[in-house]
C-alpha cells in the first residue's frame, strides 16, 4: 500500500517510451487537484516535461478537469500525444 | 440512428456493408486509413522504409471516448449512421488500421462528419502510434521497436 500523497499514473506513447516504464510514481499533497499532480509529475520526471503543455489526466478513465482532486487509489493515466488513424 | 464502435487486434478485416437499415439515407461514405510504406522518421528527416505501425490503445477509456465522439458528431450533423473501427496492436504497410463509415440524407454532412471526426479522434482519443522501421525489424522471438526519441505517424 503506498503511502499518502503517492500517486501512480499511467502512461501511454512517446510518454511510456520516454519514462521507459508505463507507469510513474508522484508524490503530492493528498487533496492536490489534477493541474498540480500534473505540475509535480514535471518536476519530479522531468523527461516527462515535453508530453506535458497538451497533456490531461484521466481519472478512472474520464477526462478531468484541472481542479478535479484526484485520489491516490484512483486509476490516474496521462493523456498526452495521442494519435490514432 | 445508429453508432457502433468496434476495436480489433491487428488490421481490420475487410469491409462489409453493413444492411441498409430504413432511414433514409442517401449518403453513404467510407473512409480507410492504410499504413503508409514511407514515413519521416523525425520532423524535417527523409522518409524512412516502414515495416508496420504498433497502436497503444487504454481500454475501455478508447473504445468509450470514439463512441462518445461519434454520438456527439451524428447528433450535431443529424447523421443516420457512424460506424467505427480501429485496430489495436501491430499492422503492416498496406493494411487497413481505420475505418469510418458514416450514413446521412444527404452527401454535405456526411463529408463535414468524416473530417469533423478524424480531426477529433486524432487531438482527443487515446491511441497511439509507434513506428516499426524496416531495418529494425528483429528476428523471430526478439522485440524491436524505434527509439523512444523519434516518433512518426502513418495511416490518415
Amino acid at each position: 500500500m503506498p503511502p499518502p500523497g503517492t500517486f501512480t499514473i499511467l502512461l501511454f506513447g512517446p510518454a511510456q517510451d520516454r519514462a521507459g516504464s508505463g507507469q510513474v510514481t508522484v508524490q503530492a499533497r493528498v487533496e492536490c487537484t489534477c493541474g498540480e499532480l500534473l505540475r509535480a509529475l514535471g518536476e519530479q520526471h522531468p523527461a516527462l516535461a515535453f508530453a506535458l503543455p497538451a497533456a490531461r489526466l484521466a481519472v478512472n478513465h474520464a477526462l478531468v478537469a484541472p481542479d478535479h482532486r484526484p485520489r491516490p487509489d484512483d486509476e490516474i493515466a496521462l493523456i498526452a500525444l495521442v494519435d490514432g488513424g | 440512428m445508429s453508432v457502433s464502435v468496434t476495436l480489433f487486434d491487428g488490421p481490420l478485416p475487410h469491409a462489409v456493408r453493413a444492411p441498409d437499415a430504413a432511414t433514409g439515407s442517401g449518403a453513404v461514405l467510407r473512409f480507410e486509413g492504410l499504413v503508409r510504406p514511407l514515413e519521416p522518421a523525425g520532423a524535417g528527416q527523409p522518409a524512412r522504409e516502414l515495416e508496420a505501425l504498433e497502436y497503444q490503445t487504454y481500454d475501455p477509456m478508447t473504445e468509450r471516448s470514439l463512441h462518445e465522439l461519434a454520438c456527439e458528431i451524428l447528433s450535431s450533423l443529424g447523421l443516420h449512421a457512424v460506424r467505427v473501427q480501429h485496430s489495436r496492436g501491430r499492422v503492416p504497410v498496406g493494411a487497413c488500421s481505420f475505418r469510418l463509415e458514416v450514413r446521412s440524407a444527404h452527401r454535405a454532412e456526411a463529408l463535414a462528419a468524416m473530417t469533423r471526426f478524424i480531426d477529433r479522434m486524432k487531438r482527443e482519443v487515446p491511441i497511439w502510434k509507434r513506428p516499426i522501421w524496416r531495418r529494425e525489424v528483429s528476428p523471430p522471438g526478439e522485440a524491436c521497436r524505434q527509439p523512444p526519441a523519434a516518433r512518426s505517424t502513418g495511416s490518415s
